[in-house]
């Protein structure tokens, strides 16, 4: 019988069991009254354009305020569990990104669903050329399928007013991932909206 | 021992090795099936725990213990008698805070450097001098793969997923060059770094690219140092409001800067003055301005007033090392990926009184 060959990855047997489904936070079918927050990761446009869109929220869709307009300071990290604390504890929805990089992207995602186990929906903004590592992230956090708001890349040389057009494009998907209308996500877990 | 060609078995070796590939765990390039014998002597050899956990990404929840480093190391073609080094050399990159945080995720695609200095080089058969950036020696070529194949296989970062390199660059995952101590004028890189001189030792960074610098016919330490400032302050590389470098200086550019009186902190001194661009030079780039985070920007500078590329003269911003051939005046400038932890960590060769 001949020797084994070792995994080298320590997963062997982990891929196969498969991971329950992640339950998002419970969706908002009305979004008027309700607080938002904003949390950039430094790149480049991104707190500009999360502006942009919390204002449109406030003057199109009738949310009270912008309650929270913060910086996450690592944007290779996931948010610190304080700083997902403070908006739990201050808005009823959140918008994030810009994944505009390789682990910027990932760690969007990753904060969406810190967000949505704190049982607070947010609406990840990410450019379209990380879709893959994205996703990837999703599911390695157990939340295949996770749905998040795309923008064509690049988003870091666009001036005011095409962050403000940006803004505008998004906020029709930003309304429906919150609000979890069709073709944006599922009240319930990450899995049913892979269906 | 090689056993007598004719008593291996080629077929199963070949059929071991698709499964490697078909299992997604191979850089592209063929891998040493790891067995539990093979992986003991790594152990044994290193004379560390295999359960012992030596790095961790959390957000990717992902971690490597020394028995994932050693199964990784086997199957880029390490001997056994390698593994210490690449411990050493991994726990070196973890004092890198790239290393620690999205560094491998990242569009730049960085590439370990890996120095090694004192008499492992020797004891295990290390290029130092002629060729020292290239292939065909196997502890160079091995431990720096093995680098890679750790970062691929235990944290499960991989091109097009998890990595998104946009280019990547040559040489990632093959950057291992031992420090060529009996041709340079200085002390090691480690006892640079605060070790005994007779350590030996890995010291780590992460690289964005390499650029030669190819300097024959001058005699002047100023001259040769300007030809370096001008390669180390060129624009491209810079994209935040200072940023750092390193230079692998050939043995006979040391000793000429050297015989002049430099030392490496003179070198870096010098050179920490003269790095760097005008404004105006910066502008026709779009870099002259900084937004506040630090990142240059397209601003409205249009005066003649001179930027400094590095933050100052420290080490961790200039990696000095010497290797290679003393046949020919060429150097390499190395683009650091945030800049050097200054350090160097300690190989201990357990067994090596048994050896």
């Amino acid at each position: 019988m001949p020797n084994a060959i070792l995994d080298p990855t320590g997963r062997a047997g982990v891929a196969a069991a498969p991971r329950p489904g992640l339950l998002l936070a419970t969706r908002r079918p009305a979004l008027s009254g309700l607080r938002v927050g904003l949390m950039d990761n430094t790149k480049h446009n991104a707190a500009l354009l999360l502006h942009e869109i919390g204002k449109l929220l406030v003057a199109e869709h009738g949310l009270a305020a912008v309650t929270v307009e913060a910086t996450k300071a690592n944007f290779a990290a996931p948010a610190p569990a304080e700083l997902i604390e403070r908006y739990r504890q201050d808005c009823d929805v959140v918008i994030t990104g810009v994944g505009d990089c390789g682990s910027c992207s990932a760690s969007a995602v990753a904060d969406g669903i810190l967000f949505e186990q704190a049982g607070v929906p947010a609406a990840v903004i990410c450019s379209d050329a990380f879709v893959v590592t994205a996703d990837a992230m999703a599911e390695l956090r157990g939340a295949a399928g996770y749905h998040y708001a795309r923008t064509a890349h690049p988003v870091a040389v666009l001036t005011t007013e095409q962050v403000q057009q940006r803004a505008k494009q998004l906020l029709p998907e930003v309304v429906a991932i919150l609000r979890g209308d069709s073709g944006g996500r599922p009240p319930g877990s990450a899995q049913s909206a892979r269906q | 021992m090689t056993q007598a060609a004719t008593d291996l078995d080629p077929d199963a070796a070949q059929a071991a090795i698709e499964h490697c590939y078909e299992q997604g765990w191979s850089d592209g390039l063929p891998l040493v099936p790891a067995t539990r014998p093979l992986v003991d002597r790594f152990l044994a050899a290193a004379r560390r725990s295999g359960g012992e956990v030596i790095g961790s990404l959390p957000q990717l929840d992902r971690t490597v213990t020394v028995e994932l480093a050693a199964i990784n190391a086997a199957m880029a073609g390490c001997l056994p008698e390698y593994f210490p080094v690449v411990l050493a050399a991994w726990e070196a990159l973890m004092h890198e805070r790239a290393a620690l945080g999205g560094g491998w995720q990242s569009t730049s695609g960085p590439a370990p450097l890996l120095v090694v200095n004192g008499p492992v080089r020797a004891e295990l058969g290390f290029n130092a001098t002629g060729g020292v950036f290239g292939p065909g020696f196997r502890p160079n070529a091995t431990i720096a793969r093995a680098i890679g194949l750790i970062v691929r296989n235990a944290y499960g970062i991989h091109p097009h997923e998890l990595e998104q390199a946009t280019q990547g660059l040559p040489g990632r995952w093959s950057i291992c060059l031992a420090e060529n101590e009996e041709d340079s004028p200085w002390p090691p890189l480690a006892g640079e770094a605060g070790l005994p001189t007779d350590a030996s030792a890995v010291s780590a960074t992460l690289l964005r690219t390499c650029e030669f610098v190819d300097n024959r016919h001058t005699a002047s330490a100023e001259q040769l140092l300007a030809d370096f400032a001008d390669t180390i302050g060129r624009s491209g590389a810079w994209i935040f409001r200072n940023a750092s470098a390193g230079i692998v200086f050939c043995p006979e550019h040391a000793q000429l800067l050297a015989g002049a009186g430099f030392t490496r902190a003179g070198v870096r001194a010098w050179l920490a003055e003269r790095c760097g661009r005008s404004t105006t030079d910066l502008a026709r780039v779009g870099k002259d301005g900084c937004d506040h985070n630090g990142v240059r920007m397209p601003a409205s500078g249009d005066s003649g007033e001179f930027q400094r590329m590095l933050p100052n003269a420290e080490r961790q911003n200039l990696l000095i090392a010497v290797a290679g051939a003393r046949n020919a005046g060429i150097s390499m400038v190395v683009r650091l990926f945030g800049n050097w932890s200054g350090t160097a960590v300690p190989i201990s060769v357990a067994n090596q009184e048994e050896s």
